[in-house]
């Protein structure tokens, strides 16, 4: 079973993300900012992460950049979601290490093929 | 018989406040190279009454966290019009951590967000509109629950709605059950919408009995 970390403040939206998640077949981790999850993955090795932007503490481009600079740490695909739509939000995403970035609210189906894409289990 | 100066050893702190500290001295430290002086003409300013102004302009090109840091609790502990609106202004940073240090500051000032919160709340921008109802989410006013149905009624920005109907469904009572019922059926199709009304309406129910 793949575990994935979903990152985001908001508890509804955690569950939301662990709903569909879970429903699919993945084991599912929460954390509620960037340091948590930053202390999550140094205990646990994770196979895909969902990163918030907007977080208190550490916001999830922090996160990210901390993350990438683990170098003893498997690092596994992160898709960045956010309310924030503006082309220079994304560039920022990908520059601190997001592989791909969803704009808020997600949809289940849209978010399972971005987790199954990035999971490998894509059938060719 | 030549005198000899006696030699005297000083230890000199290097957060040792160095120049006098009137307004003009501190204004000049704050624009310092070293960011341990700038930190504490900070300081000092945020016993100023007239700081605010040079403390906003510093903060539009501080790139030094902790002095940032130390920017915005002075301009809280200031608190006048022009300390607020630097704070405002921050909400519309394309640097997330400002944005969020300013929300997280803006949480603890009730009194001195009333006045400015429904000009958030109708912001053209919805991202401010976001910032806005994150504001507040442990905002201690007693109009709290009322800003967020408002909100949820008015605003055309799904995002904004999602975010005031999470807050909602925490500190909601039986008042916001019509508006969180006609937002559902405002965004049928969104599931995101659905799901967090579905969860605010279980939680408001299961609270009120």
């Amino acid at each position: 079973m793949k575990h994935i970390l979903v990152i985001d403040d908001a508890a509804t939206v955690r569950l939301y993300h662990r709903n569909i998640l879970e429903k699919a077949g993945y084991s599912v981790d929460e954390a509620i900012n960037g340091i948590e999850a930053l202390e999550k993955s140094l205990v646990k090795s994770y196979d895909l992460y969902i990163v918030d932007v907007n977080m208190p503490k550490l916001d999830g481009y922090g996160f990210l950049k901390e993350f990438r600079r683990q170098e003893d740490v498997v690092q596994s695909p992160a898709i960045m979601v956010t309310t924030e739509s503006g082309n220079h939000d994304k560039i920022l995403g990908y520059a601190a290490g997001a592989n791909l970035y969803m704009t808020k609210p997600t949809k289940p189906n849209e978010l399972l093929s971005y987790v199954r894409l990035l999971l490998g289990e894509v059938a060719e | 018989m030549a005198f000899i100066k006696k030699q005297t050893s000083q230890v000199i702190n290097e957060d040792e406040r160095k120049t006098p500290r009137d307004f003009n001295g501190l204004c000049v430290e704050l624009n310092h190279e070293d960011s341990k002086v700038r930190r504490w003409a900070v300081r000092d300013l945020a016993e100023q009454l007239n700081a605010s102004s040079v403390l906003v302009t510093r903060l539009e090109h501080e790139d030094d966290a902790s002095v940032r840091t130390a920017i915005l609790n002075a301009l809280a502990k200031l608190g006048d019009t022009i300390a607020m609106n630097g704070l405002v202004a921050c909400l519309r940073s394309e640097e997330a951590a400002l944005r969020n240090e300013a929300i997280e500051i803006l949480k603890e000032l009730p009194y001195e967000v009333e006045p400015i919160i429904d000009g958030l709340l109708t912001d053209a921008d919805s991202d401010v509109r976001i910032f806005a109802v994150n504001i507040l989410e442990s905002l201690r006013h007693q109009h709290v629950e009322q800003w967020l149905i408002g909100v949820i009624e008015k605003d055309p920005h799904v995002n904004v709605c999602s975010t005031a109907l999470d807050l909602l469904s925490e500190v909601g009572s039986e008042l916001a059950i019509p508006a969180i019922e006609k937002l559902k059926a405002r965004f049928p199709d969104e599931p995101y919408v659905c799901f967090s009304a579905d969860l605010a309406l279980k939680r408001i129910e299961e609270g009120s009995r």
